[in-house]
């Protein structure tokens, strides 16, 4: 499923409306960063078997997040790197080699409808002979503008991010407000037991396979507010991560939330390769958070 | 009136407002966790007081049955738990000297159908329930419900409290598809869906009126601690007043 996402729609909550936008932020923002486009433009987020695209004019284009060997007129192109194509050039996607999530950025505004403030859709998704007018923007691309200084310093910090997102099989998440209904068992089997991301995963949720998780005592919860992270555990003991167009509210037990630096990782993470969970605090995952986003300013 | 301001202080002062971090964005208000309708005007006036602040650091403020949660940018927030309790004080010092709020009081009258062919779930229900079908309809349009919070699909309102009397449990197995503007029963909930949509809930007769319209400036018909009566119409009323695509 492949659609046009931005950081999503916030404000509308209250009334049920999901939030949306992309689901590895940190891959949408290095691929707008990189062709010089503010880090919160829209973006076309792709999912393997991932739709191809026709360029009717010159663009400089950028492809970041998952690998899925990007192909432009047969010749393959590198990720993370502002490639220029030219009117007639073909781009296609030949195999999902690494990570789930694709995102090509293209110099410029994309022009699309908004609704409420933003350009993410939780219904439509891009579909064959769909056309869009790329509107040129002002200012240089940052990579380009200064070869010498600047370049290495991003390029320093796309490898950091890449490594960060690819070369991690440790998820961290803060205990949530049912955490202590768990059984004693099922905590432990949290920290210390591999979980694998299940091929029931979208944008809603993603589910696990792991251990069976269980509480001390069968509850039923009051629904409230969840959150992208949000680590739900369902009556069939399996646990289900929320991701970018999950409900607004949710009534199954809330044990914990991934922190939002790590939650690429697990958008990322393919079935076959197991991950841990670990706990961290607030202040440490916010600073986290913090230092990454300088990357990008 | 000074006595009035007193009662009206006792009242809202018995509102013991938590704070609980819900991970590294967002932070959660809680009372104790109960379907109670009277904490509804509670949460409404809170939740209105922190939208009315115009805080920079809040993306969202999503009120439920007994929480009201804040989403928050963590670029612009710092220390997200004195942050929350500041909001508190400043919240119930204000909450003393202000009235309580009209539109509490406002009841939004919504129109339903209750033609078999709309209410899938009535035949069964009444054999279930050993009572007629029109009396389930009476018991239905009797009450006066409050909408607890909204959620599950956009402008979906959980409305209570159902008469006991009707409460049916929702189907164990989901139906694939519902229609927009279907009027359901949950337990001792009741709701409407304002777009077609998988969904569990008990049908039993379905409103003409467009419950979600994507039209920015209309947008969802219902809000949290809006009053709700509904009343019987006929299958020729409903075709007159139908606002959904069928």
């Amino acid at each position: 499923m492949d659609t046009l996402q931005d950081k999503g729609r916030y404000g509308f909550q209250h009334i049920g409306i999901p939030p949306c936008g992309y689901l590895d932020y940190l891959s949408a923002q290095l691929a707008n960063v990189i062709v010089g486009n503010p880090k919160e433009a829209p973006i076309f987020e792709l999912h393997f078997p991932a739709s191809s695209f026709i360029f009717n004019e010159a663009h400089t284009i950028c492809i970041s997040g998952a690998n899925f060997v990007p192909v432009l007129n047969d010749k393959s192109i590198v990720l993370n790197t502002p490639i220029q194509v030219s009117k007639n050039d073909i781009l296609h996607f030949m195999q999902p080699l690494l990570g789930k999530t694709s995102y090509l950025s293209i110099k410029g505004k994309i022009d699309s409808i908004a609704w409420l403030n933003s350009k993410s859709d939780f219904s439509s998704q891009l579909k064959t002979n769909d056309q869009f007018n790329i509107i040129a923007r002002d200012g240089e691309s940052k990579i380009n503008s200064d070869k010498t200084e600047e370049q290495e310093s991003k390029q320093c910090n796309i490898n950091d991010i890449q490594k960060h997102i690819f070369n991690s099989n440790e998820i961290r998440f803060i205990p949530g407000p049912q955490w202590n209904d768990l059984t004693n068992e099922s905590i432990s089997n949290i920290l210390k037991q591999p979980f694998n991301t299940s091929l029931n995963s979208n944008r809603m949720g993603y589910t696990l396979k792991g251990p069976s998780l269980e509480l001390i005592e069968e509850k039923s919860y009051l629904s409230s507010a969840v959150t992208r992270g949000t680590m739900q555990l369902l009556p069939n003991g399996e646990l289900i991560v929320l991701m970018a167009n999950h409900q607004t509210i949710g009534g199954y037990a809330n044990i914990g939330q991934i922190i939002l630096v790590d939650l690429p990782k697990l958008v990322q993470h393919k079935s076959d390769t197991p991950f841990r969970f670990s706990i961290i605090n607030a202040e440490t995952a916010q600073s986290e958070y913090k230092q990454m986003q300088k990357c990008f300013s | 009136m000074i006595q009035y301001f007193k009662t009206m202080t006792k009242i809202f002062t018995n509102f013991n407002w938590k704070v609980q971090a819900l991970g590294d964005h967002a932070i959660q208000f809680y009372l104790p966790e109960k379907m109670d309708s009277a904490m509804i005007s509670e949460i409404k006036c809170f939740h209105d007081f922190i939208f009315s602040q115009q805080l920079k650091e809040i993306k969202d403020i999503i009120p439920s049955y007994h929480t009201i949660t804040l989403i928050y940018d963590i670029e612009l927030m710092h220390e997200p738990i004195e942050f929350a309790n500041d909001l508190i004080e400043k919240y119930k010092s204000q909450r003393e000297i202000d009235l309580p709020n009209k539109e509490v009081n406002k009841i939004i009258e919504v129109p339903v159908c209750y033609d078999e062919n709309f209410g899938i779930d009535l035949i069964n229900m009444s054999t279930k329930l050993n009572l007629s079908i029109n009396e389930i309809i009476k018991i239905h349009t009797e009450n006066i419900y409050q909408v607890y919070c909204l959620g599950f699909m956009p402008g979906f309102a959980y409305m209570g409290d159902v008469n006991i009397k009707i409460q049916t449990a929702r189907h164990a197995q989901p139906r694939k598809n519902v229609s927009a503007g279907s009027v359901g029963i949950a337990g001792a909930q009741t709701g409407i869906y304002p777009m077609h949509s998988p969904g569990g809930w008990q049908i039993i007769g379905r409103t003409p009126f467009k419950i979600f319209d994507k039209d920015p400036a209309i947008l969802s018909k219902f809000k949290m601690g809006d009053q709700i009566k509904f009343y019987s119409i006929t299958r020729a009323e409903f075709e007159s007043l139908n606002e959904n695509e069928l």
